[in-house]
């Protein structure tokens, strides 16, 4: 997770306008979404990485890594969908045979998983696009302008900004215990990781109300007012993007006849 | 004469939880002013600040700003705010954004100004604090130092007449705090009044032009630091420590190398001045003492002509 973001915010596509990447990376999604074959979702899945391992240059161990996270669970996902339990075992691909109920794969069950497979990886690596190159706090400069309610983005603002001090806190109080032997048995652990639980809650409720005052001592009136920075929006950006998706559409179209077809079975 | 900005007459204080934290305190600060504020941990140095700018309320007494009592009614107190800034401890707490540049937006954005106004304000802010090349890092990722350049920028965007700084140079390294106190020199060059909250009695005596010594709630000395840290039973009182210039010199005066009514430098610089002018000082340091008589008039004579430059 901290990869993610401290890649967001080292990329090079980070000086890109955060509204170019948000309409590529969710335009391409609904491309995807929408696509009945399964051959616009590998493109796309291709295209994100080659997108996010050479023009913004993220290594690509890291990338792969951070793909084989919801790929392994994507796996089981779809492991679930290709099963399947039957009375007519020659419908079935492969199959074993318990007491005249089949368990096994049939034909048109291992389509609509693979399909759902490369769809679901292909929205992934959209939304990692869009994560490992878009910092939090510009993808909520988007979410601003979308007309998203202001007290939703302070509280995701306020939310973003807080995890970094509460893992802080909770890293010291970790650290303060295991120094003086706190986890160094299996029951002094179970008391030390209790206490650090008890302590870190006060601690935030300790450090919310400091943070209100620091706030007043600014004229806080209970609005957030942050001024957002300016970048630079680039024609040639939207064209390419707009080119790429054009492509995608089109191969969807030539090959599955309808972006809102009938998943192909 | 210059008017006084901020004072507090006989105020009183209890926290919830029965803690009595000013005991009918009362000090008055000067305009433009650098004035440091001394005491142990628990004295009332931060509860008092937090008074200033009327986030908390005295149960007794009154505060006065610009001449003014404070009223505690949303337009005096926004307009107190914003000429009353105080950049906190812990710059943790004080940092709510992930960006540092909407961070530093906050407080002038408050104000009503212009979008063109505030993002002024911001750069000029960054520039004052050297962080402009920090803008586009978010604050999680910044450090210690850095955060603390980012609180102070943070209060110094809203323009305050007065700026306010809990100790300040807690946690910093000496090159980091040469450079903060730097930075409060310009801030006071400009007309601001200054106030910080210390424990480095050093740093105190050398930048301060005025200093209040808080006990248990209350004022328990004040004056020009050269009568403050001269005041044995005072700083005995108050737990405080002496400066090092004052202790040194006291020591050269009590031996007779110094003119007991010289004044003491300020600074570490006016000190090495003071030598380095003494010429032959370092030679005669070895004499024999039965030469000591002739010495020490020599001494005193050639002293009393460099108390000039001290």
């Amino acid at each position: 997770m901290f990869n993610v973001d401290q890649y967001a915010y080292s990329n090079r596509l980070r000086v890109v306008h955060p509204g170019e990447k948000f309409t590529f990376a969710i335009l391409t999604m609904v491309i995807c979404l929408g696509s009945p074959s399964m051959v616009t979702p590998l493109v796309i899945v291709f295209l994100m990485a080659g997108t996010v391992i050479f023009r913004a240059g993220i290594p690509w161990r890291i990338y792969l890594k951070l793909m084989s996270l919801p790929a392994s669970f994507l796996v089981i996902g779809v492991a679930t969908v290709a099963l399947s339990i039957s009375r007519h075992p020659q419908n079935m691909l492969y199959g074993i045979t318990l007491g005249g109920v089949a368990i096994g794969v049939a034909a048109d069950d291992l389509g609509t998983a693979a399909n759902l497979f490369c769809k679901s990886l292909g929205a992934v690596s959209c939304l990692y696009f869009l994560s490992l190159t878009t910092p939090m706090v510009e993808f909520m400069l988007v979410l601003r302008r979308l007309g998203l309610p202001s007290l939703l983005i302070e509280l995701m603002s306020l939310i973003y900004r807080f995890i970094f001090v509460l893992l802080k806190t909770a890293d010291d109080i970790y650290t303060a215990q295991s120094s003086r032997l706190g986890y160094i048995s299996c029951k002094r652990s179970y008391l030390s990781l209790g206490q650090l639980a008890a302590n870190l809650f006060i601690k935030a409720y300790t450090s919310s109300q400091i943070l209100y005052t620091t706030l007043s001592s600014r004229c806080y009136t209970g609005e957030l007012k942050v001024l957002e920075t300016h970048y630079p929006v680039s024609r040639k950006n939207i064209i390419v993007m707009a080119i790429v998706d054009l492509l995608l559409a089109l191969i969807t179209l030539s090959d599955g006849g309808g972006i809102f077809g009938k998943i192909h079975n | 004469m210059a008017k006084y900005i901020i004072e507090a007459e006989e105020v009183q204080f209890e926290y919830p939880d029965g803690t009595k934290a000013l005991k009918g305190l009362s000090l008055a600060i000067k305009e433009g002013q650098k004035v440091a504020i001394l005491g142990s941990n628990g004295a009332g140095k931060s509860t008092l600040f937090l008074h200033f700018n009327g986030i908390l309320r005295p149960q007794r007494g009154k505060i006065r700003f610009a001449g003014k009592d404070v009223r505690y009614d949303h337009a005096f107190l926004m307009n107190l705010r914003k000429n009353v800034g105080i950049v906190f401890q812990d710059p943790d707490t004080q940092l709510f954004s992930a960006s540092v540049f909407q961070e530093i937006s906050f407080g002038p954005l408050n104000l009503g100004l212009s979008e063109d106004l505030v993002r002024q304000r911001v750069n000029e802010a960054m520039v004052a604090t050297e962080i402009t090349d920090l803008q586009h890092k978010p604050t999680h990722f910044l450090s210690y130092g850095q955060k603390k350049r980012v609180s102070i920028a943070d209060v110094l965007a809203m323009g305050p007449a007065v700026l306010i700084f809990d100790e300040p140079t807690a946690c910093l390294d000496p090159m980091l705090t040469c450079h903060i106190m730097e930075l409060f020199d310009r801030i006071s060059q400009k007309g601001k009044t200054v106030i910080l909250s210390t424990h480095d009695v050093d740093m105190a005596y050398s930048w301060a032009d005025y200093i209040f010594v808080l006990k248990d709630g209350t004022v328990a000395g004040e004056g020009p630091p050269e009568k403050v840290f001269q005041d044995e039973g005072l700083l005995r009182q108050t737990d405080l420590t002496t400066p090092w210039l004052v202790e040194v010199c006291c020591e050269l005066k009590n031996r007779g190398w110094l003119a007991p009514d010289a004044p003491i430098p300020r600074t570490k610089k006016e000190f090495f001045e003071c030598i380095q002018s003494e010429g032959d000082f370092s030679g005669r340091r070895y004499l024999p003492a039965t030469n000591s008589g002739e010495t020490l008039r020599q001494r005193s004579s050639s002293l009393k002509i460099v108390k000039g430059s001290c």
